[in-house]
Parts: structure tokens; C-alpha cells; sequence
């Protein structure tokens, strides 16, 4: 068992001297994992030791890991404008909470961060909240996001921005779309897609399957994804004539199709990358109807997803409205098709696409709740439990969350490292798979309660979050 | 099988059931009404017996019990309606409750008032059971979550209707030709099935009744009920439905043709080029009901568009039962307010309260 002690601690303080023994280390950025000991001295990595022999004995991954912080690709944490959802205070807190040391903000917020003067005022409040956690901002591909006008892409840049998306929203037009790219890779950034055709999504509320047909619920049919991929995939393709640097990334891809898509662009060399989030990886739509789950456990010996009600398996309220996001929970049959595209390397990173809603917004008839899901506390204990199925490996997964997504980036704005690296400040999580946590609105960091795994048992148990050197989570317990 | 209601008083429904069914095993367990999916097949003819004494009780010269006195029954409808509102009301009423109407509109959404504020405030003034309407499916299920007394749904979205399934299933058991035994006999339902809270609630009844069930439309207004119908199929022992878009060997041999109301809008989003085509492809006409069996019933859950999905002496015709399900809505929905309140009643002795 590995031992943790932290010398002179409280959030935002340096870490110290803090000795990590006898734990499982994860280290993708040298492709490495095994039984170590890390020692960190005035918050940098002194030293990294991996075990032999009889030294390594008895420790094995089950129990406490520590791997680099995660980096979240997506997340909204609603500041300016909606700070009764989230502030940069909270979400950093959560970001911590979960074990994410980097995070990257989605521009829609209110306003929009379509200018330089929006992006560094998002980004001196970050620097405020006294969180050691790294806040990058995404700024929008289209002023207003209405996608029509290209953005102040190179004044954008020129603040900080990691990159350009109209998350929240597809780039409408893809005559937008092919400019931004072009205009963004000479400013070397990606451009983020949120893949959704919108004429075929319109009114839309729950994946078009057998549950959308039992509860009446508006079908959202998974071409409105795949249309919008190979629309997309397309114009990358005309983009590239322009400009080579041009680089396409498609995130919350949630459907069987849409990723076999980018399987084969990758194999045909187009610069694209994509995500996935914890929630279309481990649920599905039949939570709508009452079942609790996970999707690995909804499908028969042929990979077909079963029928909850011929399981007897609905055992909440159907309509939950914390299950209304969008692109929407899907089959059992595309949750497996995720897992396997995070298994073969076709996604590069699991973001959260963390959307923290009020009470106001969510309390509400599940047609008109507002779409998305407070995932940033809880994505690491999703992903632990497919890592738990053995179809999917600790460090494929700890890849996805900390050096899969830096390669979506292409390395804009980093200032760490992403590895166990001797000599670098220490930016680390420490969890416990051994230990659960049990889900509840009062324990999320979050002001976002909107959390379909409330009442939850979630292994991984986070224990210490280290930013920059300093505490960014400790475990009270 | 008389209940005890709070107040002491309830009705003697040994008189009007008939023998074989006062040894009814299934008791009313259920505080809600949510749909049909979760009620069993003994629950379901504990309903029918049940109707049977409320058509006894509205037989009377004056068709008034005192079974809910006391009992504040709020008719909440966010969604414009004649016939069910009235129903509902006639019912509660014949019951001796003490009705209120709300016709609250959908914008009261844009005004900032929730559902949920809403349900609290009919709790405080009173309601100890609301018998709702609403255009999105499963917001019952919302306000059963914060409500302390019953909710009955009188329609959501495109989701359920059960006192709708329920009424047409009484019905049917008491007009069709040789006995109220549905198994194997072939039910059909024609129309706009995709939109349709009627058919969704009336495919857990009439499966459960053990129907056999077809339902026939265009193929854009069946949109997704294969997958439905291949679930059901998978389990041995469960109901079965079957799809077509070929009406005439849906009407072919049936016993009963519900035919279901065509919405205008459906036109705007692509799904019908337009009614005339609707009427001629699938319109209920004198041609296709003799293709039925002679005795064949003509039901359809109103309103009528007569001369688009069912033809104006179809809905006359003497094998339509349509004013019957009026009828027999009131009986059905008085069962449903008197079984739920039943069940609320003993909810409460239960926890001493």
C-alpha cells in the first residue's frame, strides 16, 4: 500500500515535499507503468523510481496510482455570463476534484469569446481564483458564433487562444469552416467541431432507438453526426490544398458511423483528431428509461444492445432530464463502438464536455431541460470502470486523458510537462481504485449538480490533485 | 371488493361487478398513473371490473356516489382539449370530489413559472390528486416526483394515454362479436402512429390482452417502432405487434380498425405530401372496412378529421363504437380516479398518517 505524505498544505499552496511510495505509477509520455516511488521536494519531482524484484511485489494497479494531471479538452465553465451555473472558481475546484490539472474552456459563454478583450478578461479571472489548475480558452471560430463571420481568429491567438471553436453550436457554414481552417492552421491552431447537422437534429431529444420510440421521446437520429463529420472531413480535405498546417478536431463524437469515419481519415493521413466523453462511453439511452447500467453491461453475447424492459433492468424514473445532452446518450451498440476506438488509438482524448446547468434549468420536463451533464468529478470513475471490463487498458486510458489530448492541441499553450518527469514541477494525480467515492450533490466541487450518477459508488477515488507544484485537491478523508 | 375511502364513506361495488370477477385476485397497487407499461394484466381487469360498477353507478337516475368526498381532484391541462378535460371532470365529479380546473398554458413555461412551482402550489391549495395534460413526453413523471398525492395522466407528448388505452380496451371487450377474449384477435391501428400517445399506451394493453396487434401508416409515420416491435418479439411469452404500410392487409380479416387522427403539420416537416394522399392511400373508407371481418368495430379516439382518415359514413356506420368510447371514457376514468384514491388511502393508514 502506498503511503502519501504532504508537508504544508491547502489548496493553492506549494506542495512542498511529498513522497509518493510504493504506488502505481502511469507514465505515458514514456510509455511507461509499473510499481515506483515518486518523491517531490518544494513542489518539483525530485526523483522517479520504479520498482524490481521484490521491491515491486504486492503493488499492483488496483490499488493507489499516480499519473501526470489530466487535461480536459472541453469544458464550460460558464464565466462571463452564467456564473449562477459555474465561475472559474468552481470549475477549477471541480477540474481538481477529478484529477484534471489542465482544462480548456469552450468560447460560449455570454458574451462570446469572439474578441482578444473577452479571452483576457476569462483569463485574469482564472489567474484570480488562486487555483493552481491551468485554464486555456478556446476562442469562437464566428462572431457571435453565429457562423457566418470569421472571428478576430489572429487577435484571438495573439491573447492566448488555444484554439477556435463554436462549441455549443456546429460551424454553420462550412464555407466559414473551410476559411477557419485555413486561416487558423497559418496561425497554427486547431479548429474544434462540434459535429451536428442541425436540420436533421431539430426538435430532436433523445437518441432515435427503441427508447426514443417507447417514451415518445423526438428521435435524434446518429446521421445528424455522421452527416456533419463527413461534411467536415470534406472541407479539411479542401482546406489542406490552402494550407498545409490546417488541423481539424471533432470533439464529443458519440456515434458508431461518425468514428469509423475518422478511423479511415486518419488512415488516409488527413491532420484529424477527435475525443470522446466518459458519458457516451459508459452510458446510454436506456438510462432515459429508468436503467442504471453501465453500457458494457447492455449488450448480449452478439455486441446487440438488449432491451431494458425485456431485462427487467429499469429500476429508476424514466426522464431523468441530468440524461438530456447533446450529442444525446446513444445505443449500447455505439458506446461499445467508443470503447473500441479508444482501445485502437482512432480517439486521441476523453474530454468531459463538463456543462454544469441551475436548478432552474434542469428541474424541469426533460424536453425542455437544457442539454449536457456536470461530468468533470465524475469522468475519471467512469472511465476506471470500462479500464475495470478489461477491454480497455490503465494506460491507454491515462494516455487519453494527459498526452492524447495535448497531441489535439499540438502543444499551444503549455507550460508543463505531460509525464513523470524528474526536475519539472510536479503536476500529478494521485488516486485510489481501491477506494469509492459515493456521488452526491453537496460533495461536487461543481455548482453544476446536474449529474445523472448521483447516488453512485465510483471507484478512483481521487486523493491528491498537484498543479504547477502546488495543492490543487487534497482528500479531506 | 368495496374500498375504504378516507372519509369513511366509498361504494359498494360488489353489487355491480359480476361474480366471476369480485374474486378478482389483482389489487390496485399503484400511486400514480403514469402509463400502462408498469400495470399488469390482473391490474388491468381489476379496471375493467371496476368500470363495470361505474357503468352501473351511471346508470342511476342520478349518477352521482359520495366515493371521493373530500377529495380535491385538480384537472391541470397545459395543452388544449375538449373531450378528455370534460371526461375527467364528468368523472370526478360523479365521485363527489371537489374539482378544480387549471387550464395553464405552455407559455407559462416562458413566463418563469415551472412545473414543478406549479405542482407545488396545486399541493398546497389542496389537490390530493391531479389528473394532468402536457405536450412533452414524461413531464407526469416530473410531477410525480413532487407531488405528495396521485398524478393521472391524462396524455403527454407523443408518450402515453393510458384512460385512453384503457377506455378502448373496455370497449372493445364489450361490442366485440363473440366474447371480451382479445387473444388472437387481430386489432389494427391506422393512422399517424409516430405521434400517436393512443397507440403507445394501447400497445402495452392490447399486447397484454393478447391482441394481435397491427399497426399500419405511412412508413414515415412508423418511424422506429420496428425496433420496438423486434424487443418485444425477442422475449418468449411477451406480446407482439406487427408493422405494415399495406393497408389492405392490415384491415384484411380484422376484428377491430382504430383509425387515428392525421395532424395538419405533419405536412410542414415532410412526413405526408399531403391529406388527399393520406385520404386516398389510408383513409378509413366503406371499400377497405369490407374487407374487414362482417362484424368488424370501427373505433377512433376523436377528434375526427372525417373525410381524411376515416370517412364520414364509416363514423356512422353501425359497427362504429366511437360514441361508445366517449361514453365509456367517463365509466374508465371514475375506475381510475376511485382506485387510485383507494391506493393513496391505504398508502396513508399504512404510514399512519
Amino acid at each position: 500500500m502506498a503511503e502519501i505524505r504532504v508537508a504544508g498544505s491547502d489548496v493553492g499552496r506549494s506542495v512542498g515535499d511529498l513522497e509518493l511510495s510504493r504506488a502505481w505509477l502511469v507514465d505515458p509520455a514514456s510509455g511507461r507503468e509499473g510499481p515506483g516511488d515518486l518523491i517531490v521536494e518544494g513542489g518539483v519531482v525530485r526523483s522517479v523510481v520504479w520498482l524490481e524484484g521484490a521491491d515491486a511485489e504486492e503493488i499492483d494497479s488496483g490499488g493507489v496510482v499516480v499519473s501526470p494531471g489530466f487535461v480536459d479538452l472541453h469544458a464550460h465553465f460558464r464565466e462571463p455570463g452564467f456564473e449562477d451555473a459555474e465561475t472559474l472558481g468552481s470549475g477549477s475546484a471541480a477540474a481538481a476534484h477529478g484529477g484534471f490539472t489542465t482544462v480548456c474552456l469552450m468560447p460560449n459563454t455570454s458574451p462570446a469569446i469572439d474578441e482578444a478583450s473577452v479571452l483576457a478578461r476569462v483569463r485574469d479571472a482564472a489567474t484570480r481564483t488562486g487555483s493552481p489548475i491551468e485554464v486555456l480558452v478556446y476562442g469562437a471560430v464566428s462572431v457571435g458564433r453565429d457562423g457566418e463571420t470569421l472571428a478576430a481568429l489572429g487577435e484571438l491567438a495573439d491573447e492566448g487562444a488555444i484554439g477556435f471553436s463554436d462549441d455549443g453550436a456546429p460551424v454553420r457554414s462550412p464555407a466559414i469552416l473551410r476559411n477557419a481552417l485555413v486561416y487558423a492552421g497559418m496561425l497554427g491552431r486547431v479548429v474544434v467541431d462540434h459535429p451536428e447537422d442541425r436540420t436533421l437534429t431539430e426538435g430532436a431529444e433523445a437518441n432515435e432507438g427503441l427508447v426514443a420510440s417507447i417514451l415518445g421521446l423526438r428521435g435524434w437520429p446518429t446521421a445528424g453526426e455522421t452527416a456533419a463529420v463527413a461534411r467536415d472531413l470534406a472541407v479539411l480535405r479542401d482546406a489542406l490544398a490552402d494550407e498545409p498546417n490546417a488541423r481539424l478536431h471533432l470533439t464529443h463524437l458519440s456515434t458508431s458511423d461518425a468514428l469509423e469515419l475518422v478511423r479511415r481519415a486518419k488512415a488516409a493521413g488527413l491532420p484529424v483528431t477527435c475525443d470522446v466523453t466518459p458519458h457516451h462511453l459508459g452510458l446510454t439511452d436506456e438510462w432515459i428509461a429508468g436503467a442504471r447500467r453501465w453500457a458494457w453491461e447492455a449488450v448480449d453475447g452478439h455486441g446487440r444492445a438488449r432491451s431494458p424492459w425485456a431485462d427487467g433492468a429499469l429500476v429508476a424514473a424514466p426522464y431523468d432530464p441530468s440524461l438530456r445532452v447533446n450529442p444525446p446518450l446513444r445505443s449500447a451498440e455505439d458506446a461499445a463502438a467508443v470503447m473500441a476506438a479508444l482501445v485502437d488509438g482512432t480517439v486521441d482524448a476523453i474530454a468531459t464536455d463538463h456543462a454544469p446547468h441551475t436548478r432552474v434549468d434542469k428541474e424541469v420536463e426533460f424536453g425542455l431541460a437544457a442539454n449536457g451533464i456536470s461530468g468533470i468529478e465524475t469522468a475519471l470513475g467512469v472511465v476506471l470502470a470500462a479500464v475495470d471490463t478489461g477491454r480497455l487498458s490503465l494506460a491507454r486510458a491515462v494516455a487519453a486523458l494527459t498526452t492524447g489530448p495535448a497531441t489535439a492541441l499540438g502543444g499551444w499553450g503549455w507550460s508543463g510537462t505531460r509525464g513523470l518527469v524528474e526536475g519539472a514541477p510536479a503536476d500529478l494525480v494521485v488516486f485510489d481504485r481501491g477506494s469509492t467515492w459515493r456521488v452526491e450533490a453537496d460533495g461536487l466541487l461543481s455548482r453544476g449538480k446536474n449529474s445523472p450518477l448521483l447516488g453512485r459508488e465510483l471507484g478512483g477515488r481521487v486523493l491528491l490533485t498537484v498543479a504547477a507544484g502546488r495543492i490543487a485537491y487534497e482528500d479531506a478523508g | 371488493m368495496s374500498l375504504v375511502v378516507p372519509d369513511g364513506t366509498g361504494i359498494d361495488l360488489q353489487a355491480g361487478v359480476p361474480p366471476s370477477a369480485a374474486a378478482a385476485p389483482a389489487r390496485w397497487s399503484h400511486r400514480h398513473l403514469l402509463d400502462l407499461d408498469v400495470v399488469s394484466w390482473p391490474e388491468i381487469e381489476l379496471v375493467m371490473q371496476t368500470t363495470d360498477a361505474m357503468r352501473e353507478v351511471l346508470a342511476r337516475p342520478i349518477a352521482k356516489v359520495p366515493a371521493l368526498r373530500g377529495i380535491g381532484v385538480t384537472i391541470l391541462f397545459y395543452e388544449a382539449s375538449t373531450r378528455t378535460r370534460v371526461s375527467f371532470e364528468v368523472a370526478a365529479k360523479n365521485l363527489s370530489a371537489d374539482v378544480v380546473n387549471i387550464a395553464a398554458s405552455s407559455s407559462s413555461v416562458t413566463k418563469g413559472e415551472s412545473l414543478v412551482d406549479t405542482i407545488r402550489t396545486v399541493e398546497a391549495l389542496g389537490a390530493d390528486m391531479i389528473v394532468m395534460r402536457h405536450a412533452t413526453s414524461g413531464a407526469p413523471y416530473l410531477a410525480a416526483e413532487h407531488f405528495g398525492g396521485s398524478i393521472l395522466n391524462g396524455g403527454d407528448g407523443w408518450h402515453a394515454h393510458p384512460s385512453q388505452a384503457l377506455l378502448d380496451l373496455y370497449t372493445i371487450r364489450g361490442h366485440l362479436p363473440g366474447g371480451p377474449n382479445l387473444h388472437g384477435r387481430k386489432v389494427v391501428i391506422l393512422g399517424d402512429i409516430l405521434h400517436s400517445r393512443v397507440a403507445r399506451s394501447n400497445i402495452w394493453s392490447l399486447t397484454a390482452a393478447g391482441a394481435d396487434l397491427w399497426l399500419c401508416g405511412p412508413s414515415t409515420l412508423l418511424r422506429g417502432f420496428d425496433r420496438w416491435a423486434a424487443a418485444m418479439a425477442a422475449v418468449p411469452g411477451h406480446g407482439r405487434f406487427t408493422l405494415t404500410s399495406d393497408v389492405t392487409a392490415a384491415v384484411r380479416d380484422a376484428d377491430v380498425i382504430m383509425a387515428l387522427r392525421i395532424q395538419r403539420e405533419r405536412m410542414s416537416g415532410g412526413l405526408l405530401p399531403s391529406l388527399r394522399e393520406y385520404a386516398a392511400r389510408f383513409g378509413l373508407t366503406l371499400d377497405r372496412l369490407a374487407l374487414a371481418k362482417p362484424e368488424a368495430l370501427v373505433m377512433h379516439p376523436g377528434p375526427m378529421n372525417e373525410g381524411v382518415e376515416i370517412a364520414p359514413e364509416v363514423a356512422v356506420h353501425p359497427r362504429s363504437v366511437i360514441t361508445d368510447q366517449v361514453t365509456n371514457g367517463v365509466a374508465v376514468r371514475m375506475a381510475l380516479l376511485y382506485l387510485l384514491a383507494g391506493a393513496a388511502g391505504r398508502a396513508r393508514e399504512a404510514t399512519g398518517g
